[in-house]
């Protein structure tokens, strides 16, 4: 009984530490909750590249209105290398369907793996405004360095957009000043919303394809689409 | 006798609390990831799932530095108890149901290949936490900490 009665005077056994502890913690931690939970928020302000359509999910848009052809939205990642396989077996087949004006072809560049995906979707944007982002879209897959290696610095990126063909001074302005970040959130808030929860995620008019066998096989991925 | 249960009190603290607190932290540096996790268990509504995403790090850090400290230590552990349980039942029904998804407890999550999951080792994991939950919420005297033991008559019973 002694020993307790000490130990309750003990400085730090009181409970003013204790109440002050509880109220410092949970006061911190609803601190940083709330400014998150608004910075989720789609931001209806967001500056929106060309081709984009917010009825589409922020998606970048291509053959918008071509009718009675499948509408294929395709949930990608850039840094996401199972997207990087999927872009090699089935990216030269999506294109040819949006060059031959044979399907709606919706690009949503989502970003959660990291910093560096948030950076090469808003490049990505910017090479929409410069009418190359189909061309872009395939360099950055070419060079796509290893997950979160922080080597896609706007820089990086930047120096990637001659070579899918992009000349304009703009777009270095608009890559370094990630002129698109709020648009970014808002792809990805989108895609939330549409339940998608992995990348690459594929829907053909508004339906998933299957995981297991369609992803993969150029076959039957052709014979997704063309069911409709 | 008395003090060794104190030692244990004190062991269970960090080990619940430094879990919830690395498991949230680990979370909070990919929200979107973490919201992505939580619908892929394909249990709650999208917009209840999406706000659970956000929210639950920053639970697991508060209930997890409480259990640290030794502040408030029941209603902590209460908490933390409820969490597991609820993530038991999670993984449960996805593994019940046949969901290939990693169960995100340390950030990550979403689906995985089939044959990837490992729904058994992180059962039995949050089983484990939850019996150190019940245990702190039993015996939430241990060494260290801040809460003052007011009910004494609790401990001198014991």
């Amino acid at each position: 009984m002694e020993n307790r009665a000490m130990a309750n005077q003990k400085p730090g056994k009181d409970n003013f530490t204790r109440n002050l502890v509880i109220v410092v913690v949970v006061g911190v931690v609803l601190l940083m909750l709330v400014p998150t939970l608004i910075s989720k928020g789609t931001k209806t302000t967001a500056k929106i590249p060309s081709s984009v359509s917010a009825s589409h999910g922020y998606g970048i848009v291509f053959n918008g209105d071509v009718k009675s052809v499948p509408v294929v939205d395709v949930y990608e990642d850039f840094q996401c290398p199972i997207c990087q396989q999927f872009e090699k077996m089935n990216g030269d087949y999506i294109e040819s369907l949006i060059k031959a004006k044979k399907a709606t072809v919706i690009y949503h560049s989502l970003s959660f793996l990291g910093p560096d995906s948030i950076r090469a979707a808003n490049a990505g944007a910017c090479a929409a405004d410069q009418g190359k982002f189909l061309d872009y879209h395939r360099v950055l897959y070419a060079n796509q360095p290893a997950e979160n290696s922080g080597a896609w610095t706007n820089l990086a990126l930047t120096i990637l957009g001659p070579a899918a063909g992009i000349t304009d001074k703009k777009f270095g302005t608009c890559v370094n000043g990630g002129q698109y970040a709020d648009w970014v959130t808002n792809v990805a808030n989108a895609g939330a919303k549409a339940n998608v929860n992995a990348t690459p995620t594929i829907f053909v008019n508004g339906k998933e394809l299957d995981r297991k066998t369609e992803y993969f096989n150029a076959d039957k991925f052709k014979a997704a689409i063309e069911r409709g | 006798m008395k003090k060794y249960s104190l030692w244990i009190g004190l062991l269970a603290r960090v080990i619940l609390g430094g879990v919830l607190f690395a498991a949230g932290l680990l979370k909070y540096q990919h929200l979107d990831k973490s919201q992505m996790a939580v619908r892929a268990y394909e249990l709650l509504p999208i917009s209840v799932a999406n706000f659970l995403g956000i929210t639950l790090p920053f639970l697991e850090i508060a209930v997890g530095l409480l259990l640290v400290f030794g502040a408030a230590t029941r209603i902590a552990a209460t908490i933390g108890g409820l969490l597991m349980m609820m993530f038991i039942i999670g993984i449960s029904q996805a593994w019940a149901r046949g969901l290939s998804i990693d169960c995100g407890c340390f950030g990550g999550g979403g689906q995985v290949a089939p044959g990837a999951t490992n729904y058994l080792p992180e059962i039995l994991r949050d089983t484990a936490l939850a019996l150190i939950a019940i245990y702190l919420f039993r015996y939430p005297q241990s060494k260290f900490g801040l809460d003052r033991h007011t009910s004494d008559g609790e401990q001198s019973n014991g």
